[in-house]
Parts: structure tokens; C-alpha cells; sequence
């Protein structure tokens, strides 16, 4: 009896459910599976691959986030988890615009963000379409977000073209407005370039310009080449010019063997300046003795809950990457392009992609503020960033925030 | 020109012919290489610096002596592993195989760095950093002064092996007679592999005294040690070893003086200006007979 009972009520009851159950649960899967793509590339390998290989870990680490709070909305109301696929352009002009072809010939590519390095953005940004509608131009419709690369005005190459970099212009002015605020004694300055490399070469004309408007008199400037390993006779001129001020544009190995040959011809100037770039945990790890007191503008460091939380995620996803103010840019812009993706209503389907695409640009076109992990980041008409921003000096064989500019 | 600037002059050319012990080392690398096999192992630099890196794993544990020591050891081993992955089991009589796998090897070597390092620079441990000799207006940094007396050691005791021992003659031997060489009982496997060995440990040395002049190791040395390497090779007569001790300290004397006298942007087109000269009237190098080689 009780089997019998069992068996009429398995069968008038759970046959039925489990028949529903087994066609809702496709349905539950694919919803589950289903994904929007946020494509990246830069430079992941070869000497500089430590900027790629950081802007992804970023953006693995904000997609890991977002992926937990239940992914991203697309437009039917779908719910879709957020995939990060990141590609190697290894600092190379030629590499950057294949990746960027690559992902632009995909169907599931609506935005990226990248490159890594300006003299990949400058071509890169070329080969988008100028004026977005321009019908007569065939330059490729595709909306990209740069993370890393610096050199100024870039974006104004295209349209389609759109960064969350900090204005250098803006960070040099305040750190010499600031020094001639608070150390009225220092009058005059030296400069150490890096020439073959667009951003150091090109921040270097921004440093003296401001240097100079901050009442600097500029007495002359040392050049090196990226992949220099002596530096005795810049060192020397430096030396001999006994400046009161040294900055010095350039990356961390020639940042680092510069300032070891400064401690060698015992060159102590009263105050050291150095590059954005250089406010990494690379330049400490080369040579933070050498580096002691060393102040440089940055748009990144862990000094509120949310940078320090974005911090530990970075090192969350792999513990050799830490947050610097160039993936701080890239975390920033997955959690941006999330927000335009759900505000857009990007439909993420192949027949869709030309639509969203476009979607994406207007979407990033109208930005009037962004959320960034220090504050509030505005927009500029062509493109740009206005990024809040602080001076960290290195002391100790660590970064400490010297400064916070009223902004 | 002022009296300053004469005297900075003289010291570009100093610290340049110091600083060139390096590319002498790299040089004769080359050379001995090219002296024994008639190859160009590309890769040499990017090794001996890939040496230097390995020998980090050494600077907690031991004094800079050692790590150096560790640096020339590590480059013997990296040598023999470059003659076993990059020249035993290729087709000898195809220049171009060797000369292929050398710059796979060279581009493996620095992306291996790269990655493993993060491209970080890496801080490298300096003998006499501190220690800097003045002499009137003139200045000599210790640490290079260090890197020269230590590259002339080496370059006498490499000069001693060739000359002096059994792996020297042989060495010797197969270089100007491989087929009479082994007919005579000599294996040519194990003297080509004795000469990458004996290469990766001056390869070694220099990596180390790169590192120490510098204060720092990074990925990006390896490309201009190699072109260095290969300039002072040809200026100084592939194959010839007393040529690529002179070769090397000229290029870095050259090379420093056109930086203080026309820049950055133009040192090196002198320095190529100076390679390009010596191919076109002096083919053989510096220690060839005047009629240039074969």
C-alpha cells in the first residue's frame, strides 16, 4: 500500500516537476553562462610587459568583483558575467594595431580599454575613424578607453578615442606651484631626460615649461636613451651645474641607474622631481636608497578604504602585481564601462555589436564624471581626464603621500 | 673649448674605457666562439646577463665575491646549455641554423627575464661603490676601476688556458683543424662544448661586472650588449682575442666621447661610422695582416 502510494504520488507529482525543472533548467544555465566580453591590450610581454600584465590583472580583479555582485546587465534584462580578454601588443606601434584589428573584427567586441604605451596609442588612435559619422572616412569604428598610455592630448586623434589618464600638464603645474609655495628658496633646475621614449620625452617639455613658470630658472638638461647603462657624463654635467632643483623623466632602469651615478658623483640636490611612471613599486625595488626623497605627482595611491580594497584585489587575483596609478585607470574603467554597458542598454549579440559599439561611444562621449578610486573624475571636451591626483615621496623603500593638492 | 671642458673630455674618455672592459668581455665571448666554430652565437650577451640575473638567488645567502663567482659559474652552465640546445644537433654546415637558433635563444632569454622578473629592475650588488679615486681635476669610480682590473684577469687567465693547458691546444686545434684535430683523438664535441663553457664563464663575469657598474640588472641590457659584443667582435678581428680586449675598450672610449662631444642622439652613429670604416679598409680587424682576411 505504502509503495503503491508512494509510486501514484511520484508519479502524479514529481514527474511533472522534474519535467518542468528539466526545461528550466537550460533556460537557468544559459543564463548563468552567458557572458559580455571587456576586451584589453597592451604591452604584456617584453621590457615594459609589467604595464600590460598589471592593467589585466586590474581588470580581472574589477570583472572578479563585479562578477560577484552578478555581472552586468545587458539590455533584454539578461543578466552576464564578465569576461576580461586581454592582448599583447609588446609596446610595438605595428602589434598595437593588429590587436586592435583583431579585436574589432570580433562579434563580441563592443569596447576596449588599452593601449599600454603612447607610441602604440598615437598610431593606434590614427587608424579610428576621425570624426565618428564621417562617412567618408573608413578609419575603424571602435570605441576605445586608454588606460596607461600618458602622453598629452592623445585622445583628440579620434572620436572613437577616450582616456582616463591623468593630466600631466595639470600634475607639473601644481608640483611647482607647490614648491615655490613651500621651499621659495630653491631658484634653480636641472633636467634628466629619457629621449627615445614618447612619454618621458614628451612630460619632459611639460616639466620645464612649468618649472619655469614656477619662477625655475632653468639652467640646462642631460639626455639619455631608453636602454642606456652609463650615465657618467650626464651625471657630470648635472654635477657641474649644481642645481637646486634635478627632475628626471624617465622610466624606473634609467630613473634608477641615473640616481645610483648621482650618489656616486655625490650630486645631492635640494629637491628631486621624477616621472608618473616612476611612482612604482619599480623604481623602490631598483633603487630606493637612491631614490630617498624623490617626489613625484601620481593619480593613485591606497589612502582611502576603496583604493586600499582595489589594492588587495589586484594582489588578490596574483600577489606579484600591486596597484599603481596606470592599472588604477584600468580598474576604474571596467567599473565605468559596466555602468555605460547597463545605462546603454548593449544588447552584447553579434547582430548587435555595430550598434553597440556605437552605443558605447555616445555613452562615453556624454561623460560628464566618472567614479575614480580617489575622487571624483571630471571630463574634458576632447576626450580627457581630470583626475585627482597627490605627491608621493619615496622614503624609506616606501611611497608616502608628501602632498594633497587642493583640487 | 675651456679648460673644464677639456677636462670633462678626458674623463668621458676614462669612464668610456673603463666602462668598455665590458664589451670586452662580451667581445671576446664572441670571438672565441666564432675563433673555434666558425659561428656567431647570438645569444652569448643575453646569457651572460641571464647569468647575472641567476646569480640574484645568491645575493641574500653570500658576499658580492661569491655572487660574482656564481655569476661565472651560471654562465659555464648557460653556456653549455646554449651549445647543446642552439649548435650540437644542427646542421653544422648551415650557417644560417645556428645563426637562427642564437637569436630564438637571445629573444627566449630576454622574455624569460621579462616575465620572471616583471621587467623590474633588479638591484645588483656593487664592489667599491662608495670608493671613488681622485686624481687632480680627474675622477675614477672605484666600482669600474674594479670591473676593469677584474676583466683584465680574466682576459689574462682565459689568454693562459688557451695558451697553457690541454683544453687550450685542443681548443686551439679544432679551431684551425677540426678533421686533423680528431684524427689526432680529439673530440670535436667536447672542445666545441669546453669553449661554450669556458665563454659562458667570462660571459658570466661580464654579466656580473655589467650588473655592478650599473647597480642594477633589467631586460633591457641584453639587446645593446649584443650589438656592442658584435661591433668590438668585428672591429677587433673575428677570432682575434687580443683584438676584442683593445676593440672593447676603444668602443666604450669612442662611444663616451661622442656622447660628451655631439649627444645622446648621435653616439652611436660615430660608433657605427667607426664600425663600417674598419669593414670597408680594415676587414680583419685590428690585429689582421694588412691585406685583410680571406
Amino acid at each position: 500500500m505504502l509503495c503503491s502510494l508512494t509510486r501514484s504520488h511520484l508519479f502524479s507529482r514529481a514527474l511533472p516537476a522534474a519535467a518542468v525543472l528539466a526545461l528550466a533548467l537550460p533556460t537557468a544555465a544559459l543564463a548563468q553562462d552567458k557572458t559580455f566580453k571587456i576586451y584589453g591590450f597592451g604591452a604584456k610581454s617584453g621590457v615594459v610587459g609589467i604595464f600590460g600584465q598589471q592593467s589585466e590583472a586590474a581588470m580581472q580583479a574589477a570583472a572578479a568583483i563585479i562578477n560577484r555582485a552578478g555581472g552586468v546587465t545587458l539590455g533584454d534584462g539578461t543578466k552576464a558575467r564578465l569576461v576580461i580578454e586581454y592582448l599583447d601588443d609588446r609596446c610595438n606601434a605595428e602589434e598595437g594595431i593588429n590587436a586592435l584589428r583583431r579585436i574589432a573584427s570580433q562579434n563580441d567586441a563592443v569596447v576596449a580599454i588599452g593601449p599600454t604605451c603612447s607610441n602604440v596609442a598615437e598610431p593606434v588612435f590614427g587608424i579610428l575613424q576621425k570624426k565618428a559619422g564621417d562617412t567618408s572616412d573608413s578609419g575603424i569604428q571602435f570605441p576605445l578607453y586608454t588606460d596607461v598610455a600618458a602622453k598629452g592630448g592623445l585622445a583628440s586623434l579620434s572620436q572613437w578615442a577616450f582616456r582616463n589618464v591623468p593630466s600631466e600638464a595639470n600634475m607639473y603645474k601644481s608640483i611647482f606651484e607647490w614648491v615655490k609655495a613651500t621651499r621659495p628658496e630653491l631658484k634653480t633646475f636641472w633636467g634628466g631626460v629619457e629621449k627615445d621614449f614618447a612619454h618621458s620625452n614628451a612630460t619632459f617639455g611639460v616639466i620645464k615649461t612649468q618649472a619655469e613658470a614656477n619662477s625655475l630658472q632653468v639652467l640646462g638638461q642631460s639626455e639619455w636613451l631608453l636602454n642606456d647603462t652609463n650615465f657618467s657624463n650626464q651625471v657630470r654635467e648635472m654635477k657641474r651645474a649644481n642645481a637646486d632643483v634635478v627632475a628626471i623623466s624617465a622610466h624606473p632602469f634609467t630613473t634608477c641607474g641615473v640616481l645610483k651615478e648621482m650618489a656616486r658623483q655625490n650630486v645631492k640636490p635640494k629637491l628631486m622631481v621624477g616621472l608618473t611612471s616612476s611612482s612604482s613599486m619599480e623604481t623602490l625595488q631598483g633603487c630606493a636608497a637612491q631614490a630617498e626623497g624623490l617626489i613625484i605627482p601620481t593619480s593613485f595611491a591606497p589612502v582611502n578604504e576603496e583604493a586600499k580594497k582595489a589594492a588587495a584585489a589586484v594582489q588578490a587575483v596574483n600577489a606579484k602585481y600591486n596597484m599603481d596609478l596606470h592599472n588604477a585607470a584600468a580598474f576604474e574603467n571596467i567599473f565605468t564601462l559596466k555602468e555605460l554597458v547597463e545605462k546603454q542598454k548593449v544588447m552584447g549579440r553579434p547582430d548587435t555589436v555595430q550598434a553597440d559599439r556605437q552605443k558605447m561611444r555616445e555613452a562615453l562621449a556624454s561623460m560628464k564624471e566618472t567614479k575614480g578610486l580617489l575622487g571624483k573624475v571630471g571630463r574634458t571636451d576632447d576626450r580627457e581626464a581630470i583626475k585627482p591626483f597627490l605627491f608621493v615621496q619615496a622614503k624609506a623603500g616606501n611611497w608616502i603621500v608628501a602632498h594633497t593638492p587642493k583640487q | 673649448m675651456d679648460l673644464l671642458d677639456l677636462i670633462d673630455l678626458s674623463q668621458s674618455l676614462i669612464d668610456g674605457v673603463l666602462f668598455g672592459t665590458i664589451y670586452s668581455l662580451i667581445g671576446i665571448g664572441f670571438t672565441l666562439i666564432f675563433g673555434v666554430m666558425h659561428k656567431i652565437n647570438l645569444s652569448y650577451a643575453a646569457a651572460s646577463i641571464g647569468a647575472a640575473y641567476l646569480s640574484l638567488m645568491l645575493v641574500a645567502l653570500a658576499p658580492a665575491p661569491v655572487v660574482y663567482a656564481g655569476a661565472a659559474l651560471l654562465g659555464g652552465v648557460l653556456g653549455w646549455l646554449i651549445y647543446l640546445i642552439c649548435f650540437r644537433f644542427l646542421p653544422i654546415n648551415n650557417p644560417l641554423a645556428t645563426l637562427m637558433s642564437t637569436v630564438g635563444m637571445l629573444l627566449a632569454i630576454e622574455e624569460l627575464i621579462s616575465h620572471l622578473t616583471l621587467g623590474m629592475p633588479q638591484n645588483y650588488p656593487a664592489l667599491f661603490a662608495s670608493t671613488n679615486i681622485e686624481i687632480g681635476a680627474f675622477f675614477l669610480r672605484g666600482d669600474l676601476l674594479f670591473v676593469f682590473v677584474l676583466g683584465c684577469l680574466a682576459m689574462v687567465a682565459l689568454t693562459l688556458l688557451l695558451k697553457r693547458t690541454r683544453l687550450g691546444l685542443a681548443t686551439r686545434a679544432v679551431a684551425q683543424q677540426p678533421v686533423a684535430a680528431q684524427l689526432c683523438g680529439m673530440s670535436v664535441n667536447a672542445t666545441n662544448a669546453g669553449t661554450f663553457v669556458i665563454a659562458g664563464l667570462l660571459g658570466g663575469t661580464a654579466g656580473a661586472m655589467a650588473g655592478a657598474a650599473i647597480g642594477v640588472l633589467s631586460p633591457l641590457m641584453t639587446l645593446p650588449l649584443t650589438v656592442k659584443g658584435l661591433v668590438v667582435t668585428v672591429i677587433g678581428g673575428l677570432g682575434s682575442i687580443p683584438g676584442a680586449i683593445v676593440a672593447g675598450l676603444i668602443v666604450g672610449g669612442v662611444e663616451n666621447l661622442f656622447q660628451f662631444m655631439r649627444g645622446v642622439s648621435e653616439r652611436d652613429i660615430y660608433v657605427m661610422l667607426m664600425l663600417f670604416a674598419f669593414l670597408v679598409f680594415r676587414p680583419g680587424g685590428l690585429f689582421a695582416a694588412p691585406g685583410g682576411r680571406d
